[in-house]
């Protein structure tokens, strides 16, 4: 598999570490319900097939985190984002929004 | 006692290079790197304080860029290496640079993090493919582009100088001997002396 | 090739034909089988070479020990596998098609005992009824136990393939990548064109064959392109295409696999064919291909007839019987039947005849002649026989005759000494499915062409189902242009020069019924018709089931000749169209890669890089005993001279550090710098212990959670400027931790402004521990800075200079329980300053100390490392929950407080000893209350860290027991079943040296 990292191009899949899905995010550590979100967040996961958003780190790269959007039964990938714009868009967008 | 000064020594404890024609491998050791990374917000900062100073744009993708025996390698989102020989005057780039980029950037000195070795003439492509995982024909790779990739799995910053073609490579310091021993075994085939 | 050709007269190559072939006949080569000398021609395979020296046996089968010889002249070969060469470089199964001779070479036969001509376990071939599908199961049920120790070694001794040499494979493999545009994949005539094509459009083409010579079966055929024979074609073609600069031809090169992302594997026999690899040059080569466009141009594989004694000497392919004569110059028989079902039958005999062979018959399974078989039997008046079939071929180490049954029924007897077959024609598609394409059934050439697959392949010639010459080329050619013009490359027109437009008809015959003898299907793993009705019979009827329970298909050919002939055969048997019955997916590798190429350059001590630490040459020098840990290889122990053991040596390295100082090189250790104006806040997010408060100049011991409550890891955050922190990790956890630091930085909180820089080899770092440590420091520190207690006293930091100028860091940190200091430089002057220290602690006794003695000092001190972060620990578990904070957010806050993890029944940090002092305790051991049963719902917990501790004389250890803190003077057994130990130990506090903490900072 190949990955068009977004700062250094399309490299192998050797250079780079999965580690989960994207999708979830990381709760209010001070809410009432917090042991139970996170929880939620630690542990459970669904396994739908298709597309999949996804957690990548170019290690042997540009140490850039990456959201990855990949069919996991094809494997094909139809985007790849850094991971820092990504969270700094859905922050923004969180902050619009209260 | 105190004041007798220490020598530096290599990184390469195990030096034996082949007698290859059309190939040159040398030891860069005496150079003073820095990394420079950009404040949050402070990007177009850097970018003016670094074109005031010395009149290069730092590259925004992975790229070289050279003023005056300085140059800048693209380290990482936001990030660089700048890197110099340290010279009779003993520059040393991050006292140079942390004045110059206060308030801009973060400066770290990786002048020993790093060691160089500069790969060059006709059989360098034919050596670092036995390693390198990327493309370097002429056509995808060009004087002035980076790669940061691995080589033999050993982590690099790679780049190429001219069209010769010249490539260094940064590694961790304590992989020296081995990425070398990897070159040496890579180059054996292309040696004069069977 | 109009003339016929005349054999060589005097040679000792009786079958040679003295023209023709791509064989250099100038030179002469001398080979050895089985210890005869034979001798070749440079461009023979060993197949090659046998067959023009009239060896016709060359092996014996996996099963029955049958004589068996060469079907077959290239990959797919199930039959003629050797074992070749000899000593260290002995490599058994070698093809004898694929194998190239070279002088000197020396090839043994396989599987037969005492000899190939006379071979004891061929008595097996007699007891075949006995040795049918499924017998292993059946026969050796009971007892289980004496599978390993009766029936295996047995069955392995009379069945099995070649032997591999028990030594250390002398040759040097490596590993290479290459980029493409364009990738063609066979350099037969759609290849060839395809590559012209393509490289006339300037694309990057990267052109792959896995034999020698290119040509493939244009050259195969003896056919002729644009009205030349196509051996001048193709060094047209090779000449254009080694003019071009943009294009590498890779020969000898079987691509294996094709994996996501356009990337394929394939493998060069750089050296194989030479009798030895030249200094520096590898043995193979393994690429790593990847391409925007892949022309798959693989051809197609000739499927065998199924027929009593179909396995004989003698009895080969057609396509294989026209590559010896038009590609090797040589007739593998003189007096031939030729056997088929399609019109190819007819050409091999023409192709016969005009090699100065007679061919006996023509026998085709299709009741009326087509036209060109018509044609050939006109012109060469070979006698035809239609609705024939041969029900056997006689003979026993070669071929004599073939038992013909005509339309009537009537058997003729035909006397012959090669029989050649042809069954169709397989598409090699097996790249096609590597990663999950499906192919389909074609009703009119009765074979599985591609169905689907990845969109940058195009397929092209024979394995697109165009058997014809005229079609390959202009298949290939449009292949290529396409394939160039989708990379971007504007394609340039190529005329596609003239061909036959060969007939591809074919009516299908699976087996022939009521065979005389034995009719295989797989002839490498023994697979007969009979095992597959008797599989059909037991219900074992899936494609799947039916390749287990015979074994067909699973031997080192995967069944290239096989699969689909069985398929069929199912289909027949069970009244099902052979779509329904299933179909054959292939995996990587297309054929066997040796396990050295994936390895390359990385084995042995080159299996992964080396990391070393800045005093390592200075401590090779001095004899010091050195550990793996991870990449790096550490300071284990320095031996003295008289010291009779490594207990000794370290015994003395302690002392040394508790009583004067030691000197330690902790380079390793993870060291990250860190900055930003919210570098503190960052580090708050990512450490469990508060660590605002920490003033500028000093520094404080801090442990990592991973979200879900869990230690990560510890290590120390030094605090150099406002916004300016310097953290350590431990060595193993130190890539961790970036990429966590990084984690938390980009995605989790992306809003911080903070700078990561991974600074471990910036400086070469050495703990300087014990009493005197100060007094051997003040002589290499520059005198304008203070490093005493009042001036530098514990957890301080500063940035010194040392050795008049050169820039250091100097931490005031204790890991031994000494006082203590950690001084770092710039690397490169790692080893002076290594060198000047140990002169400079001359006076004080001082020596050098590795891990083993800094094991044990942090032992004796009750710190926790490596065995205590063992992915299971909380921090209370290791007697660090006071340290948690419980006001920020930091990451492991929340899932930390869970009630499981904050039980009191769980095992936590302390001390033990032996009752009896005498005895050694051993980590591991489980820990059972005194006067428990030794079981598993007794066990309180275990022994994590254990060492001799010089300073009380008597084994201690650090374990997590049950309630541990609570049960301090309880005795308790440490019971290790496994090395016999079972030890009364006392539970005790975890610091055994200088429990109030004074000598640190005193």
């Amino acid at each position: 598999m190949r990955i068009a990292c977004p700062y250094c191009g399309e490299r192998s899949l050797d250079e780079f570490v999965y580690s989960g899905d994207a999708t979830v995010k990381r709760p209010d550590f001070a809410s009432p319900t917090a042991a139970v979100d996170f929880t939620r967040y630690v542990y459970e996961r669904t396994n739908p097939p298709g597309e999949h958003r996804e957690l990548w780190y170019h290690s042997a790269g540009c140490h850039a985190w990456l959201v990855v959007t990949r069919n996991v039964a094809t494997h094909a990938i139809s985007k790849v984002e850094s991971a820092r714009d990504v969270a700094l868009g859905e922050k923004s967008q969180g902050k619009d929004a209260t | 006692m105190a004041d007798q000064g220490l020598m530096a020594t290599s990184a390469f404890l195990d030096w034996h290079p082949p007698t290859v024609p059309g190939l040159a491998l040398e030891r860069r050791e005496t150079l003073t790197i820095a990394s420079l990374a950009a404040l949050k917000g402070k990007k177009d900062a850097l970018l003016a304080a670094i074109r005031s100073t010395y009149g290069v744009d730092l590259p925004q993708r992975p790229g070289r860029v050279e003023s005056a025996g300085l140059a800048f390698v693209w380290a990482g989102p936001d990030q660089w290496l700048a890197i110099s020989e340290r010279g009779q005057n003993n520059r040393d780039l991050e006292v140079e640079l942390k004045t110059a980029l206060a308030g801009s950037a973060s400066v770290a000195d990786l002048s020993d993090g790093r060691v160089i070795l500069r790969v060059s003439g006709d059989r360098a492509r034919d050596v670092l493919v036995k390693g390198v995982p990327v493309d370097l024909h002429p056509r995808a790779f060009r004087p002035g582009d980076v790669a940061i990739t691995h080589a033999s799995h050993i982590g690099v910053i790679l780049w190429q100088v001219d069209e010769k073609p010249t490539y260094e490579l940064a590694m961790f310091r304590s992989y020296a001997d081995s990425l070398a021993h990897w070159l040496f075994d890579a180059a054996a085939e292309f040696a004069s002396a069977r | 090739m109009a003339t016929p050709h005349k054999y060589a007269s005097n040679s000792t190559q009786p079958n040679r034909l003295n023209s023709g072939g791509l064989i250099d006949r100038s030179r002469t080569l001398h080979f050895t089988f089985d210890g005869k000398t034979y001798s070749g021609h440079p461009g023979d395979t060993l197949a090659s070479a046998l067959l023009a020296n009239g060896v016709k046996l060359t092996g014996r089968s996996f099963k029955y020990h049958r004589p068996r010889g060469i079907l077959s002249a290239g990959s797919e070969e199930p039959n003629a596998l050797v074992e070749l060469r000899s000593g260290k470089r002995r490599e058994p199964n070698t093809k004898a098609t694929m194998a190239e001779i070279y002088d000197g070479l020396s090839a043994t036969s396989q599987n037969r005992w005492p000899s190939l001509d006379f071979d004891v376990m061929s008595v097996n071939s007699l007891l075949s009824p006995v040795f049918v599908a499924g017998f292993y199961y059946k026969t050796f049920m009971w007892p289980a136990a004496l599978w390993e120790k009766l029936y295996e070694p047995a069955i392995r001794r009379a069945a099995g393939l070649g032997r591999a040499s028990d030594d250390a494979d002398p040759d040097t493999y490596e590993k290479a990548t290459a980029f493409a545009d364009v990738l063609i994949i066979g350099g037969g005539p759609a290849g060839l064109m395809a590559a012209l094509a393509a490289a006339r459009t300037n694309a990057r083409v990267v052109l792959v064959d896995e034999n020698a010579a290119l040509g493939g079966r244009a050259i195969d055929d003896g056919s002729d392109i644009g009205g030349n024979p196509a051996h001048e074609w193709l060094r047209t073609v090779e000449a254009e295409l080694a003019r071009t600069e943009t294009v590498r031809i890779l020969r000898r090169t079987t691509a294996f696999g094709q994996y996501d992302g356009n990337t394929y594997g394939a493998v060069e026999r750089v050296s194989d064919h030479l009798s030895f690899a030249a200094n520096g040059v590898p043995r193979q080569r393994l690429w790593r291909i990847v391409a925007k466009k892949v022309v798959l141009a693989s051809g197609a594989t000739e499927r065998p007839l199924v027929f009593g004694g179909n396995d004989r000497p003698g009895v080969m392919l057609a396509g294989a019987v026209r590559t010896y004569i038009n590609r090797f110059g040589v007739v593998p028989g003189h007096r031939a039947v030729v056997f088929t079902n399609n019109d190819y039958g007819a050409t091999t005999a023409a192709a016969l005849k005009r090699a100065g062979a007679e061919v006996v018959a023509l026998v085709d399974t299709r009741p009326q002649a087509s036209e060109a078989v018509k044609r050939v039997a006109m012109d060469t008046g070979t006698k035809l026989i239609l609705s024939g079939v041969v029900a056997g071929a006689i003979g026993g180490k070669r071929v004599t005759g073939a038992n013909v049954r005509t339309q009537s029924g009537d058997i003729v007897r035909l006397e012959c000494d090669l029989i050649a077959m042809s069954g169709g024609w397989n598409p090699n598609i097996q790249l096609t499915t590597h990663t999950g394409g499906k192919p389909t059934w074609n009703d009119r050439l009765h074979c599985f062409l591609a169905g689907t697959f990845p969109p940058h392949m195009t397929l092209a010639g024979a394995v697109a189902g165009e058997f014809s010459l005229a079609k390959s080329l202009s298949g290939g050619a449009a292949a290529g242009s396409a394939a160039a013009d989708q990379t971007g490359f504007k394609a340039v027109s190529v005329i596609v020069p003239k061909a036959d437009d060969e007939s591809d008809a074919i009516t299908p015959m699976w087996r022939v019924d009521n065979p005389d003898g034995k009719a295989f299907v797989d002839q490498q793993n023994d697979v007969a018709v009979t095992d597959i009705d008797l599989a059909e019979r037991e219900g074992f009827r899936s494609v799947e089931h039916l390749k287990r329970y015979t074994t067909l298909g699973m031997a080192t050919d995967q069944g290239r000749t096989a699969n689909v002939n069985a398929l069929a055969i199912m289909a027949e048997l069970t009244g099902r169209s052979i779509p329904e019955t299933g179909m054959t997916l292939a995996r990587p590798p297309y054929s066997p890669v040796a396990i050295g190429a994936f390895a390359g350059h990385h084995r042995e001590k080159s299996f992964k890089p080396t990391r070393l630490p800045p005093s390592y040459k200075w401590a090779k020098e001095n004899g010091c005993v050195f550990v793996e840990t991870g990449l790096w290889l550490r300071p284990s122990y320095f031996p003295r001279p008289g010291e009779k053991d490594w207990l000794e040596t370290v015994t003395r390295e302690v002392n040394t550090v508790r009583n004067a100082v030691g000197i330690c090189d902790v380079s390793t250790l993870g060291k990250v710098d860190i900055q930003g104006a919210d570098a503190a806040a960052f580090l708050d997010k990512i450490y469990m212990n508060g660590l605002k408060t920490l003033a500028i100049g000093k520094c404080r011991y801090g442990g990592m959670l991973r979200e879900d409550g869990i230690l990560m890891d510890d290590g120390t955050v030094a605090r150099l400027g406002e916004n300016h922190y310097f953290i350590t990790t431990t060595t193993a956890n130190a890539v961790k931790v970036v990429q966590h630091m990084e984690y938390c930085a980009q995605w989790l909180w992306p809003e911080l402004d903070v700078q990561i820089v991974s600074a471990t080899e910036q400086w070469a770092q050495y703990a300087v521990a014990g009493p005197k440590c100060r007094d051997l420091l003040q002589k290499v520190v520059d005198p304008k800075f203070d490093i005493s207690d009042a001036g530098f006293p514990y957890l301080g930091v500063g940035e010194i200079s040392v050795c008049g100028g050169i820039k250091a860091r100097l931490f005031r940190l204790s890991f031994s329980g000494e006082r203590a200091f950690e001084i770092g430089v710039p690397a490169r002057y790692g080893d002076a300053l290594m060198r000047r220290l140990m002169e400079a602690g001359k006076e004080f006794g001082v020596c050098a100390y590795g891990t083993e003695a800094l094991g044990v000092m942090r032992i004796e001190k009750g710190h926790i490392s490596g065995p205590e972060l063992n992915g299971t620990t909380t921090p209370r578990d290791v007697g660090l929950g006071g340290m948690v904070s419980t006001k920020k957010d930091f990451v492991g806050h929340v899932l930390g407080n869970r009630p499981g993890l904050k039980d009191p029944e769980r095992p936590a940090l302390i001390g033990f000893r032996p009752v009896d002092r005498s005895q050694r305790l051993r980590s591991g051991a489980h820990f059972i209350a005194r006067d428990a049963a030794p079981n598993a719902s007794n066990d309180d917990g275990y022994m994590t860290s254990v060492a001799f501790s010089p300073s009380n004389g008597h084994w201690v250890g650090l374990g997590l027991l049950k309630r541990g803190p609570d049960r301090i003077g309880e005795i308790v057994r440490a019971y290790d079943p496994v090395r016999g130990g079972d030890t009364l130990v006392e539970v005790i506090s975890p610091v055994f040296v200088d429990p109030e903490g004074g000598r640190v900072r005193g």
